[in-house]
């Protein structure tokens, strides 16, 4: 938790879930802003300048996807959007725009707060990089290149290590398949899912205790791939 | 549309020569004495030039009559001028006159010529005269059926398209007409006049026109006691509609040269009636579109409605639970119930998908270890206290498919398999690979199926009145479509050894992803 507590903007229309937003962020040490529309929350993020922001996709006023735009610009701030369970391409269109990562409507409260504290940490940690990621009983050395299973080192090849940094660099945020396989791969294998797939379950033989049941490196249907750390 | 006409379409209105049988005696009569007539002048005009300027231009005086009666009145008035005057030439004015006899060379030539150009002349005029006719029959008839077509396109429906032939066929053939369709009882859409009925035979020689596209009827080869003519009406190949011509008298109603015509207009009848049935299609393609469009956004919007304050509940819920301090089982209902109202309004938004055709396929290479995993998280409160089993093997291949339709899929089973599992009965779901298909089961302790709803899933995807217990059908409903949207199939059946059901989902060999170890390549 950051010395003063962080400020998140929460934009919905609809008065009840901002008050449910409200006072699960409030339980939780954030201070909270509200906007009820775009132009509202586009004035909200210059004046108060929020660490994050919560955007429901479904404003009346603007395309949800031009406001993650717009809101992502200077200052700086963490994005998550909020969106219905049916809208898989709208979540990864706003999470290629920039948006940190998302949450389905209706939302378990303890998932939302997972969400903004791994937003906000990762935002702090662009200004002093982590060295160390942990999550459950493995550890992950960014510096070392290493990971540890209980304390001992797990063989990794080259590409499931390219792909288990490339999720710790981000822990707790969802990372879309696209953008793994273009990290990982090269633009070139974009498309090819199988790959990910392939060392996904690699890594889950060699890191998970139950590799058909994975609680370590989760994954989000149609939208991608997310390293659940501590 | 081919709406010139050939010579031989057309014996009545032209033929070789004017003076045909078709001619009447009056008019003969006149022809022929005008021909004479011209001679008698030409002659008295001669005899007022001979004394003055000699015989000599007297032969050229008769030219212009025979000319005139060849090309005035044909062949016979022709010859008969150029016969009469080179008679009346000869007695006149060769000598010697008032004789028949001819002494000159010159004079024998110039009746030779009398004739030769009452011959050619009249044959000339003839073959323009023929041609002339020809081309005021074929505008006639393209007027007709100009006249036919343009009539055709003020109408809009079948009926006023029906009415419309009925009385232009009436104009043009003066006789009784009507159009039939519709097998194996064809019926009467139009007719002129009005109310006529239909024999045994009548209707018989109707459908076997509209049948075999053969004309049937009076005065054809084909049930020949019927009162009624009937011509097929066809458009690109098949018969749409037949129609019937007759006559009070019982005379057959066209005549052999007539048929070209009766073709030509009845084409326009079938242009006519494939062009309403196009709008009518059209039309009713953009109503059932609307309807649907309606109703999708209807769904919606009602979805979005009922989320919105079930997210609330939802949250508020959480919140209750993480205060501590209230009563943790009734905190436990409002979640778990919420849970099943928003699985239920899911389920509903999906089946308005199906049902307008909006299932959008996005298929990629999927772990089913990922789609098992995402289900089971997102039911979390819905399962309680049951024990989930999930076994999948290491090497179990990746199967080709829509990750968000599977998921749907995958929480449907374990939710119907939860509902149907006895007091605290667990829940075992299971992936197999064998002769190279893929299977993931969900099987559940509860009192198993009925056996003669075992192997189909349709006993359980009626959506009204079949569901076993609150909504199991619109859940299965949707697996099996999803399912078979992806080209994977659904199967019921029971638990081999033990008590309980079992649903799987079974991937065929064309959705299996290759085995392939690219993981590390690049």
């Amino acid at each position: 938790m950051p010395a003063r507590s962080a400020k998140i903007l929460v934009v919905d229309d609809e008065p009840q879930i901002r008050t449910l937003l409200k006072a699960t962020l409030f339980r939780a040490g954030y201070s909270v802003v509200e906007a009820s529309n775009a132009r509202e929350a586009i004035n909200a993020k210059g004046i108060d300048k929020p660490d994050l922001v919560l955007l429901d996709l479904g404003l009346p006023d603007r395309d949800g996807l031009e406001l993650v735009t717009a809101l992502k610009a200077e200052p700086r701030s963490a994005l998550i959007v909020l969106s219905a369970r049916d809208q898989t391409e709208q979540k990864v269109a706003a999470l290629d725009l920039g948006a940190d990562d998302y949450v389905t409507k209706p939302f378990d409260t303890e998932e939302l707060l997972a969400r903004v504290r791994a937003s906000l940490r990762q935002r702090l940690a662009s200004e002093s990089e982590r060295q160390v990621v942990e999550a459950r009983n493995v550890a992950i050395d960014l510096l070392a290149r290493i990971v540890r299973r209980d304390g001992s080192e797990v063989h990794v090849t080259p590409k499931e290590w390219d792909l288990l940094e490339e999720l710790a660099k981000h822990p707790g945020r969802v990372l879309t398949h696209d953008t793994l396989l273009r990290s990982v791969w090269g633009p070139a294998h974009a498309g090819q899912t199988e790959y990910l797939r392939v060392a996904i379950r690699a890594l889950r033989q060699k890191l998970e205790e139950q590799p058909s049941q994975p609680k370590l490196i989760i994954n989000e249907p149609g939208v991608g791939y997310r390293l659940i750390a501590d | 549309m081919d709406v010139g006409a050939s010579e031989a379409d057309l014996p009545a209105m032209a033929d070789a020569g004017p003076m045909s049988l078709h001619m009447p005696l009056a008019a003969r009569v006149q022809a022929y004495a005008g021909a004479l007539a011209m001679v008698a002048v030409s002659t008295l005009v001669g005899m007022w030039i001979a004394p003055r300027w000699g015989t000599a231009p007297v032969d050229m005086i008769y030219l212009p009559a025979v000319l005139a009666a060849a090309a005035l009145w044909g062949i016979g008035p022709g010859l008969l001028a150029g016969i009469a005057a080179a008679l009346a030439y000869n007695f006149f004015f060769t000598t010697p006159v008032h004789t028949f006899r001819m002494d000159r060379v010159t004079d024998v030539v110039t009746v030779v010529v009398l004739l030769a150009v009452a011959l050619v002349t009249s044959r000339l005029a003839g073959g323009i005269r023929h041609q002339a006719r020809l081309a005021a029959a074929h505008a006639a008839r393209n007027a007709t059926i100009a006249g036919f077509a343009g009539r055709l396109l003020s109408c809009s429906t079948e009926e006023q398209i029906a009415e419309t032939a009925c009385e232009e066929l009436h104009r043009v053939f003066d006789c009784n007409a009507m159009v039939v369709s519709g097998l194996p009882e064809p019926h009467v859409i139009a007719a002129v006049p009005a109310g006529n009925r239909l024999t045994p035979s009548d209707v018989a020689a109707a459908a076997l026109t509209l049948e075999s596209g053969e004309s049937a009827g009076r005065a054809t080869p084909r049930i020949q006691p019927a009162e009624w003519q009937f011509h097929p009406v066809r458009s690109s190949g098949s018969v749409i509609a037949a129609t019937g011509l007759a006559r009070d008298d019982g005379r057959p109603p066209v005549d052999d040269d007539q048929r070209p015509l009766l073709t030509n207009l009845l084409d326009q009848v079938a242009l006519a009636l494939e062009r309403a049935r196009a709008d009518d299609d059209r039309r009713e393609v953009t109503s059932l579109r609307e309807r649907d469009r309606l109703r999708s956004a209807l769904l919606s919007s009602v979805g979005h409605d009922l989320r919105t304050p079930l997210t609330g509940i939802i949250g508020a819920a959480a919140e209750l639970r993480h205060e501590g301090g209230n009563d943790s089982a009734l905190v436990a209902t409002i979640e778990s119930e919420a849970g099943k109202l928003e699985r239920y309004i899911s389920n509903l938004l999906d089946m308005a998908r199906i049902e307008a055709g909006a299932v959008k396929l996005k298929t990629e290479p999927v772990d089913l270890i990922d789609v098992v995993s995402a289900a089971l998280k997102d039911l979390r409160g819905g399962l309680s206290n049951r024990e989930v089993s999930v076994d999948l093997p290491d090497d179990l291949p990746l199967v080709r498919a829509d990750p968000q339709l599977l998921h749907h899929c995958l929480i449907n089973l374990i939710d119907n398999a939860a509902r149907h599992s006895a007091g605290e009965g667990n829940i075992h779901i299971a992936g197999t690979a064998s002769r190279g298909e893929v299977r993931v089961t969900v099987e559940d302790e509860g009192p198993g199926l009925p056996q003669d709803q075992e192997r189909s899933l349709d006993a359980f995807t009626r959506i009204e009145g079949s569901d076993r217990k609150g909504g199991a059908g619109l859940g299965l409903a949707i697996v099996k479509a999803f399912a078979e949207a992806m080209g994977a199939k659904v199967t019921a059946s029971n638990r081999r050894n033990e008590r309980g059901a079992a649903f799987s989902l079974l991937f065929p060999k064309s959705l299996i992803v290759k085995a392939a170890e690219p993981a590390n390549a690049g």
